[in-house]
């Protein structure tokens, strides 16, 4: 009987370290054909096993533009990511999955794109953003902005200049503290929205961050012209199953897995604990 | 395929008598669960050997048959090693015949027949039912906890079952409504009888649903009411682990003494603390008032909206059940009357 709890083997190829405690693994499924048929969308996540220690939902943060392999960004803050963290290349784990409903991609062809990212909520924006920018033409302007609260708390960096350097692209990144080797600038990610020179006619804004960021970012791109249905975010839950089964994720009249973890701002708003 | 396959009710009889040698042939062939009387007077659905150990006189099971198709423990899989290709799924083909299930029951199952059939469909819980058959008695009337006239879940049924049965005094009027228990009927037929009359007259229900789901979509009820409710819940999820629709689970890795681990799932509930929270601490139901309220909406409003029935059956058993005297019934009303 093969069904929907039922993980897939996946080997960990390399771990590179983002920060002091994100760790992205870059993984391929033990059989050639299981990867070779993956398919996903940005935005959608994985239920990652380790055997033995437990699951846990993570957003894919590769892009599905690039077919040879997945890759997995995890912040160290539970059972789970403690376990995969302490993973050495060559380690075999459990995937389930891809499950949720990912980003718009094609309904937004033609657009422009803001993504606003804060800390490890880049993580799901940059698997749209290499989508994006490997498919350049179908897409209008694009700006990014990132937060952090370190320059050290930074994911992605040696993926800046690539997206700096592509066609029709800002990107700005600021970080709520300084060090001495900073440059750049210093406060929450909305101090960067009057100079990144944002349009909200024919645009989508793509947010993702902690749950104290995403307020006062819509509060301003509300501000800018954007509505609720060109606003779009993600929401975090506790699940386990993932196919909207265990009831941990269920809000309202929505399970966060299934009908999500992608929302558009409205209806977020009509959403009752 | 769905769980049950609705007939057009096909109508029979069966005599006291011959109802136990039914269940007595049953036991040859099948699992037969049923209504079984502990000696602390406590009736409960049992597997069987001999159908004289059933209970026939009871107002309803302490707990409801959920657990035949949904354990309050289940072994999902097995794996060995830290990580490897063997696990293995066993799949369940045994065949079950559950007897004496009362109205609102039949009607937690289906709720919870349409949960698991719907998006992902469940295959430990579906390949259950699918092997099973349901002879659910109605009750003649309401007991005192009950209020199933009002969630429109019994006392009698007018589908949704596979063989209800419906007491005349002398034996039972038989209903048939399902392609299930039309296949069991049939090959037992040689135990009923012919159609008999029987009194279906409707029960005086204790409030109206429609009201309530209003009330509470349109968050008419104080939050005075939601946070003394929190204060007498005590967390320990008993209401929950009873409701016949609650179906909520957590997921845990076990190793076994012989060397062999386990992914098992088993029941959670949403009133234990840390049901929301995540790694990292961040809860979004922020207080008991929110756990309290969340579960309301979700039995009396959304699962009206996604099944067209009341996710809440009327057992009462939760209100029986209560260490901080939370009261279902009682809650229901107050709701039902905010304005």
């Amino acid at each position: 009987m093969k069904d929907v709890y039922y993980p897939d083997i996946a080997l960990i190829d390399t771990v590179r370290d983002e920060t002091g405690d994100v760790k992205t693994l870059r993984m391929r499924f033990k059989n050639p054909d299981t990867q070779k048929n993956l398919s996903y969308r940005s935005g959608q996540f994985f239920e990652v096993s380790i055997f033995g220690i437990g699951e846990m939902p993570i957003s894919i943060t590769s892009t599905p533009s690039r077919k040879a392999f997945f890759e997995l960004s995890v912040k160290n803050v539970g059972l789970v990511s403690a376990a995969l963290h302490r993973l050495p290349t060559g380690s075999e784990v459990g995937i389930r999955g891809p499950f949720g409903n990912g980003f718009p991609y094609e309904e937004v062809f033609g657009k422009n794109l803001l993504f606003v990212g804060g800390g490890i909520g880049l993580a799901p924006l940059r698997s749209l953003i290499n989508n994006v920018l490997d498919n350049r033409d179908n897409f209008g302007k694009v700006i990014i902005l990132y937060g952090a609260r370190t320059p050290g708390d930074l994911v992605f960096k040696d993926e800046f200049k690539w997206w700096e350097s592509q066609p029709d692209v800002t990107m700005l990144l600021t970080v709520d503290r300084g060090d001495e080797k900073w440059t750049g600038n210093v406060g929450v990610v909305t101090t960067l929205f009057p100079r990144a020179g944002i349009m909200s006619k024919n645009a989508v804004a793509f947010v993702c961050g902690p749950p104290v960021m995403i307020p006062f970012v819509i509060r301003d791109l509300l501000e800018l012209g954007f509505t609720d249905d060109t606003i779009i975010s993600t929401l975090e839950r506790h699940m386990k199953c993932g196919v909207g089964k265990c009831g941990h994720c269920c809000i309202g009249h929505k399970y966060v897995c299934i009908d999500g973890p992608v929302f558009t701002y409205h209806e977020m708003k009509v959403m009752t604990e | 395929m769905a769980v049950v396959s609705k007939i057009k009710i096909k109508n029979a009889s069966i005599t006291k008598d011959n109802l136990l040698k039914l269940l007595k042939e049953i036991v040859k062939e099948k699992t037969l669960i049923a209504p079984v009387q502990n000696e602390l007077d406590d009736v409960n659905f049992l597997p069987v050997g001999d159908a004289k150990e059933i209970c026939f006189e009871y107002e309803n099971t302490a707990t409801s048959p959920k657990e035949f198709f949904y354990p309050q423990y289940e072994c999902m899989f097995s794996f060995s090693g830290a990580a490897n290709d063997n696990i293995e799924i066993k799949d369940n083909n045994e065949e079950i015949v559950l007897f004496g299930v009362r109205s609102c029951d039949v009607k937690g199952i289906e709720l919870l027949d349409k949960f698991y059939e719907r998006s992902f469909e469940d295959d430990y819980y579906l390949s259950k039912r699918r092997n099973s058959v349901v002879i659910s008695v109605a009750c003649s009337e309401l007991n005192e906890q009950c209020f199933c006239a009002s969630t429109g879940t019994g006392p009698i049924l007018e589908e949704g079952f596979d063989i209800q049965l419906l007491s005349n005094g002398d034996g039972y009027a038989v209903q048939v409504g399902s392609e299930k228990g039309l296949e069991l009927f049939e090959k037992y037929q040689n135990f009923f009888g012919p159609e008999v009359k029987v009194d279906t007259k409707k029960q005086k229900p204790q409030f109206d649903l429609q009201k309530v789901y209003n009330n509470l979509k349109e968050e008419k009820v104080d939050e005075d009411f939601w946070e003394d409710m929190g204060q007498r819940c005590q967390s320990c999820g008993l209401c929950l682990f009873l409701c016949p629709t609650c179906s909520c689970y957590s997921v845990t890795d076990k190793d076994t003494p012989l060397g062999e681990s386990r992914r098992s799932r088993q029941w959670d509930a949403c009133y234990f603390r840390g049901f929301t929270r995540m790694a990292g601490g961040n809860d979004p139901v922020r207080n008991s008032a929110e756990m309290m309220k969340r579960k309301y909406q979700h039995k009396l409003c959304q699962q009206i909206d996604e099944f067209e029935m009341s996710g809440c059956v009327g057992c009462g058993r939760c209100s029986l059940a209560c260490v901080g005297n939370v009261n279902w019934l009682e809650n229901i009303i107050k709701i039902e009357r905010a304005n």
